[in-house]
């Protein structure tokens, strides 16, 4: 390195070790910029949306959220000013507890109220354009709205007709994925965890209530399916072709009385005695929901064709939607056989909806609506837009899972759930779910729980069966029977909808 | 958007700015300053050799001198010399047209060019010894 | 030509580039000063105008007596540091003024005033220095009592100091309280530039093999720096001061490389280092939970974790341009999310106000000092004073280096602070010397003349 302008200085190969080691330190400040990058851009999204963030907590005291409408425009959820001028949330009806949650100052919030917080309270979107676009605009005093898909009025029917059994009802449109209901009960009073008079109180109750009430059942209970796992056994035999809607096992109506030997244990049916010597093909089989032939159609499809139609479905990972779900299963997994299974006998079981199967209300809606969609699964979604407090609306886009199945395996399907309900002897099961001038389609479950409880009633099923427009899971907490609580109950949802849509 | 809010932004953006300004002008007189010393030859008029030194400059040192070249113990001097002996400001060398000059600024011990005190300008020319203090230099031809 | 005509003289001289460089900072902070106000009231105004002005008049009038002295000394370094001490001004304006108060006399002072205060003392002490200090035979000879009364200090600290969130950092003296480490920074690397440099050829040629191909410089003379260091990282990891040792150690070691130019050297000695901070957090529990938070702060979110989690929120709320001076630090309840922001986390606050973009403002003038004066090093005249001046701009950069690595949880946190922007009257006023010594060491003698008479009268422009 030479010398500038003075005289009197030698050349020194200390010059180039000045210039390395301010080449080092560059790098380090290089580093430095990296690291304040890492922070500033590349996590700078999740962590300033997540609720404990200081500036999440101070908007949520002062900006007022944005209101949670229904698909008709109906309020859903709303803010009011206490006292001291602070807002806080207000429910229309203790119905929605399970998919709106509740926003408190103490408790934090649960439901839509944290998964769309940052919509809500005007931060921005889920877009980092939205949210660099958010901070141009002065600090706002309001948040968007939420636009969802609910119905109020069958939110209430559904928790109506619950009652004060526990259970969850889905209910969905199988072509767009918009949920028109998801109701979990018992339901707790959001209201009064909202409300800063009462939250203490509320929450004590809500978190005490040997029931439950936090959880949301349709979304993330896992229970027993029973009989309507059956579909879900259609659908991977078809669709692999291990099995037709002609297909028939000759040894059914022998081990009708006898039982179906599988590898030293005899899978029992005997709820179907007036079909006799029948031989039963699919559609039969659907309609009487005969175990036996279903096992066997398990078993001919085998493990890894179950496995694959069910992950095709969803199960084995959560469901993408608005709300965290719980993932369902074909089996705790771990056995020798392909799909996890740990012998035939646990595949035969599973095929009819027992064995280690357990779903979610929401994971057999989609069941149902896949089959009313005509083979492709809908994505479920609950909010559909935002609208700004100018008024500008900003659409959420819905969307597919994919194709489970062909057009035609649906076709079958939806013909064999058709049966099931309003054919002559699919009526001594799930008479509850038809319903006048409409043709229904439905399978009904009666989940064994083993021990001396009564098992869960379930109902899946679609209307009409035409032309569906909307698809709906039922499931009763030892309920009974399926056509005991379930299949009334998705009757008169069913009813209730199809009358207001003419 | 409200003029307020445009004014708020402005302002911001201005302040960032104005910071990067400074940056920039501050990175160019860096980039001046490196293209500036390796344009500027030094050393062409003569060169000074230390010979003996009891302290610094180091015995060997070689400085390349301009055409004002002051000696002493001040920081300010273009040859720093850290001899005890040695004044603040103690000579000067100057280059005037044709050939080297050494002049005394006052200082306490005097200079001697080849064992000779200094008085006034004396002019010198390449081979004399200059000694300040403990420190013997030797005047020599520039690179060129 | 006479003495009094040549132009080495102390005669006025004008500094065009400080002058320039000075106004454009002026401008910047003033820029500054409005959005804080725009902010706060809502209405195109100054916050304190009477703070701006006097500390742009104290700059000014620093700038007046560089010039009236003559010296030619480096004229990038006080605007680039003046710009830093502004904007950690515009930094306590913006924080409540509660968070520091004094009393003096009959005034009671907040964060801002105080901060000005020592602000204004440093570049007193930076102009003095620069203009008195012509010699450095005073830092060179004695430097075995540099070194000793640095030990000393640590010492005195050690028995007499008071104890400040688990470290004994300050002592007590009546109505001044101040943090000797800042000093022993400057001694440690006037001993370490002296002693290295004298004893360069022997450290680099004379080495002594070990094993293998590595050598090691002869023991004898490694002896005395290797002790004085151990020394004075054992006091300080015994005062909890993690920050200082990292420091001291991290500019020995660069001394250590310009003296030797040994690459080898200074890769054992990082070595040494890591292995030395593993035993260190396997024996001491102060060192492991420093470790241990800085790994998953998260795993104890309101309790050590805090402070961590609340800066990288704040950095995270920043994004690219900030929240704007003012509006960022949401208070929850009353406080602010981080706790001791105008000391430890000055980084972060910047960050979210300013955002990246001025994160890297901020970085980049530290980077320019510290070139300034790795420059400044480059061009001295021997080697002890070349090492000096590397080793103060190394202090100054290295320190904004590990306290800005902590911030951003790159490195575990330290309770250093960030130089000129810190709140911290200790911290500025040692700054403000070393910035003086480096200003003093810059001094590029007389003008070569060669040019016409008329352009040596006017100062001959900045260079």
């Amino acid at each position: 390195m030479t010398v500038q302008g003075r005289g009197g200085r030698r050349e020194r190969p200390l010059g180039g070790r000045v210039a390395r080691l301010s080449l080092a330190l560059a790098l380090v400040y290089g580093g430095l910029t990296l690291g304040a990058g890492y922070w500033q851009v590349f996590r700078a999204d999740d962590l300033s949306r997540d609720p404990t963030d200081a500036g999440m907590i101070a908007a949520a005291r002062s900006v007022v959220r944005g209101r949670i409408l229904d698909r008709d425009g109906h309020v859903l959820a709303t803010s009011r000013r206490d006292a001291s001028g602070e807002p806080y949330r207000v429910y229309t009806d203790a119905s929605l507890s399970a998919p709106l949650g509740y926003a408190s100052r103490l408790y934090g919030s649960a439901g839509l109220e944290a998964a769309y917080a940052s919509e809500l309270l005007g931060t921005g979107g889920d877009d980092p354009a939205s949210r660099a676009l958010a901070k141009f605009r002065p600090r706002g005093q309001r948040g968007d709205d939420l636009r969802t898909s609910l119905s109020l009025s069958l939110q209430r029917l559904a928790v109506q007709l619950l009652g004060t059994d526990r259970g969850a009802v889905v209910a969905l449109d199988p072509r767009t994925g918009d949920v028109l209901a998801m109701a979990s009960t018992p339901t707790y009073d959001a209201s009064g965890i909202a409300n800063p008079a009462t939250s203490r109180a509320a929450f004590a109750a809500a978190t005490g209530d040997p029931g439950q009430p936090l959880l949301d059942r349709a979304i993330q209970g896992r229970y027993v399916p029973g009989s309507v796992f059956k579909i879900v056994t259609a659908i991977a035999g078809l669709s692999s072709g291990a099995i037709t809607p002609a297909t028939t096992f000759p040894q059914q109506p022998a081990a009708e009385s006898t039982g179906l030997l599988v590898s030293g244990y005899r899978v029992r049916d005997g709820h179907h005695p007036f079909t006799g010597s029948e031989v039963l093909d699919f559609a039969r089989a659907t309609e009487v929901s005969c175990n036996i032939w279903y096992a066997l159609a398990g078993l001919r499809t085998g493990g890894a064709g179950m496995d694959d139609a069910a992950r095709r479905l969803g199960f084995g990972a959560p469901i993408p939607f608005d709300l965290a779900t719980a993932s369902s299963q074909l089996t705790n997994g771990g056995g020798p056989l392909p799909g996890g299974f740990a012998d035939n006998v646990e595949l035969a079981n599973a095929a009819y909806g027992q064995g280690e199967v357990l779903v979610t209300p929401l994971q057999m809606a989609l069941v149902a609506a896949t089959v009313a969609n005509g083979g492709v699964e809908p994505r479920p979604r609950l909010v559909t837009a935002f609208v700004s407090p100018t008024g500008a609306v900003r659409d959420v886009s819905g969307g597919t899972l994919g194709r489970v199945l062909s057009p035609g395996d649906a076709a079958a399907i939806t013909a064999a759930m058709t049966q099931a309900v309003e054919g002559a002897d699919g009526q001594r099961f799930t008479s509850g779910a038809q319903v006048a001038g409409v043709t229904v389609a439905g399978k009904t479950g009666t989940a064994q729980l083993g021990g001396t409880g009564e098992p869960h009633s379930w109902f899946i099923g679609f209307a009409p069966a035409e032309a569906p427009t909307i698809a709906i899971a039922v499931v009763v907490e030892q309920g009974g029977h399926g056509g005991s609580r379930a299949a009334p109950l998705a009757g008169e949802m069913l009813r209730t909808f199809l009358a207001a849509k003419p | 958007m409200d003029p307020l809010t445009l004014a708020v932004w402005a302002i911001r953006l201005a302040f960032l700015a104005a910071l990067y300004l400074f940056l920039a002008l501050v990175v160019r007189a860096l980039l001046r300053d490196v293209r500036a010393a390796s344009r500027d030859p030094a050393g062409a008029l003569g060169r000074l050799v230390v010979i003996a030194s009891a302290s610094l400059p180091a015995a060997g040192s070689v400085f390349p001198l301009d055409a004002v070249t002051t000696l002493g113990r001040d920081l300010g001097s273009s040859v720093v010399l850290d001899d005890p002996f040695s004044s603040a400001r103690h000579a000067v060398l100057t280059f005037r047209g044709r050939g080297w000059y050494v002049e005394d600024l006052g200082s306490t011990n005097g200079t001697l060019v080849n064992g000779v005190p200094v008085a006034g300008a004396l002019p010198l020319g390449f081979g004399d010894e200059l000694q300040i203090g403990d420190v013997r230099m030797r005047l020599e031809r520039g690179l060129r | 030509m006479t003495a009094a005509s040549l132009p080495g003289f102390p005669r006025p001289r004008i500094r065009r580039r400080e002058l320039g460089l000075l106004l454009v900072v002026a401008g910047a902070l003033a820029l500054g000063n409005l959005s804080l106000g725009l902010t706060r009231n809502g209405s195109l105004g100054l916050v304190d105008p009477a703070g701006l002005l006097i500390y742009l008049a104290a700059l000014a009038a620093v700038h007046l007596a560089l010039v009236t002295a003559g010296r030619r000394v480096d004229e990038v370094l006080l605007p680039a540091v003046g710009l830093l001490g502004g904007i950690g001004l515009l930094l306590a304006e913006r924080l409540p003024q509660d968070l520091v108060v004094q009393q003096v006399g009959p005034a009671v002072l907040g964060l801002a005033s105080l901060q000005l205060v020592w602000l204004v003392l440093a570049l007193v002490i930076a102009v003095v220095v620069a203009i008195t200090v012509r010699s450095d035979r005073w830092l060179r000879l004695y430097k075995y009592t540099w070194a000793a009364s640095g030990l000393g200090l640590l010492a005195l600290t050690f028995v007499l100091g008071t104890d400040v969130n688990g470290t004994r950092l300050t002592l007590d003296l009546g109505p001044v309280s101040g943090q000797p480490s800042e000093l022993l920074k400057v001694i440690l690397v006037v001993f370490f530039a002296a002693y290295l440099a004298e004893n360069r050829v022997l450290l680099a040629d004379a080495r002594v093999r070990v094993v293998g191909r590595l050598t090691v410089p002869p023991a004898p003379y490694l002896l005395p720096a290797g002790l004085m260091l151990a020394l004075a990282l054992g006091i300080v990891v015994i005062q909890h001061d993690l920050g200082a040792a990292m420091l001291f150690y991290a500019v020995f070691l660069c001394l250590f490389y310009l003296a030797t130019g040994s690459k080898v050297d200074v890769v054992l000695g990082i070595a040494l280092f890591l292995v030395g901070f593993v035993l260190l957090a396997l024996v001491f529990p102060h060192v492991r939970d420093r470790v241990a938070t800085w790994l998953d702060p998260w795993a104890d979110p309101l309790g050590t974790g805090y402070q961590t989690i609340q800066a990288l929120h704040a950095f995270a709320r920043g994004g690219l341009l900030g929240t704007g001076l003012g509006a960022g630090l949401p208070t929850v309840g009353g406080q602010l999310p981080i706790p001791a922001v105008h000391t430890d986390f000055p980084l972060a606050a910047l960050g979210e106000e300013l955002g990246m973009a001025g994160v890297l403002a901020v970085l980049g003038c530290y980077l320019v000092v510290v070139a300034r004066g790795l420059r400044i090093a480059a061009a001295a005249a021997d080697d002890v004073r070349a090492l000096l001046c590397a080793g103060l701009a190394l202090v100054i950069g290295v320190q904004a280096a590990i306290i800005a690595a902590g911030n951003l949880k790159l490195i575990p946190l330290t309770g250093i602070t960030l130089p000129f922007i810190s709140y911290g009257g200790s911290s500025l006023l040692v700054n403000g010397l070393i910035v003086g010594l480096l200003l003093a060491f810059s001094d590029r003698g007389p003008l070569p003349p060669g040019e016409p008479r008329r352009a040596r009268q006017r100062g001959g422009g900045g260079r």
